[in-house]
């Protein structure tokens, strides 16, 4: 399933996929692959994205 | 021994550790890295094991192809023959899935060194297939191994740059 929250946290801050890799020490192809749902992060990965979205896991990753 | 294989068996010695030499030196110049992320080791994982069984398999295939059809190539041809097979399935499934170069590695310099070990390989296969030493009674000769590893280093160029320019025409449509 794509992961639109958090391409939308990443679009709000006006941040590139590649910005964000940078940002959190992966591959931009990582990224992409989180967004579009073809890869399921470990939690430590999810923390990272989190901290430098300013979100919470619940609000990027929960799917309740 | 006589002369001349010990001669053949010092070059091969020395033609590795020059190549290991030259190998570390790429790592210690960042030329080549190794620091992979979550996504691409899970992936390489992966490829590690398709190449593992396509080595199992080949070199099976090899030895039975030996013992049906009789020597058609020298062993270490043959082993190299495997390997390169092995190596293009696992160069190909990292490609394939985003994770044959790390996250430092530059795309263009790696790919240049590959063109440039294609190029030589090549062109030594070429050079001895003009001496006639490539095939020697119908036997394929150890100097076959260089153009063994042209091929491969070409293939893995090839899919490289077509899963390239593929990727980056999908990216364009999104």
């Amino acid at each position: 399933m794509k992961n639109l929250r958090m391409k939308a946290a990443r679009a709000a801050l006006d941040l590139s996929q590649q910005q964000l890799a940078d940002a959190v020490g992966v591959s931009r192809q990582t990224i992409n692959a989180i967004e579009k749902g073809d890869y399921n992060p470990t939690i430590k990965l999810c923390t990272a994205i989190c901290r430098r979205l300013g979100k919470t896991l619940d609000e990027l990753f929960w799917e309740g | 021994m006589d002369h001349y294989h010990a001669g053949i068996a010092v070059g091969l010695a020395a033609g590795i550790v020059a190549g290991l030499i030259f190998v570390a030196f790429l790592f210690k110049k960042k030329v080549l890295d190794c620091h992979f992320d979550e996504r691409q080791e899970l992936a390489r994982g992966k490829a590690f094991q398709y190449g593992f069984f396509t080595l199992l398999i080949s070199d099976y295939v090899y030895a039975l192809s030996d013992m049906i059809l009789g020597r058609w190539c020298d062993v270490l041809t043959g082993i190299t023959i495997c390997l390169a097979v092995s190596l293009c399935v696992f160069a190909t499934t990292c490609i394939l899935k985003d994770a044959y170069l790390s996250l430092r590695e530059k795309p263009r310099v790696v790919m240049t060194m590959f063109a440039l070990l294609t190029l030589i390989n090549l062109g030594f296969g070429g050079a001895h297939a003009v001496s006639g030493d490539l095939i020697e009674d119908g036997v394929l000769t150890f100097w076959a191994v260089n153009p063994i590893i042209g091929v491969a280093t070409l293939v893995i160029l090839i899919v490289y740059i077509v899963n390239h320019l593929l990727c980056s025409r999908g990216e364009e449509e999104e």
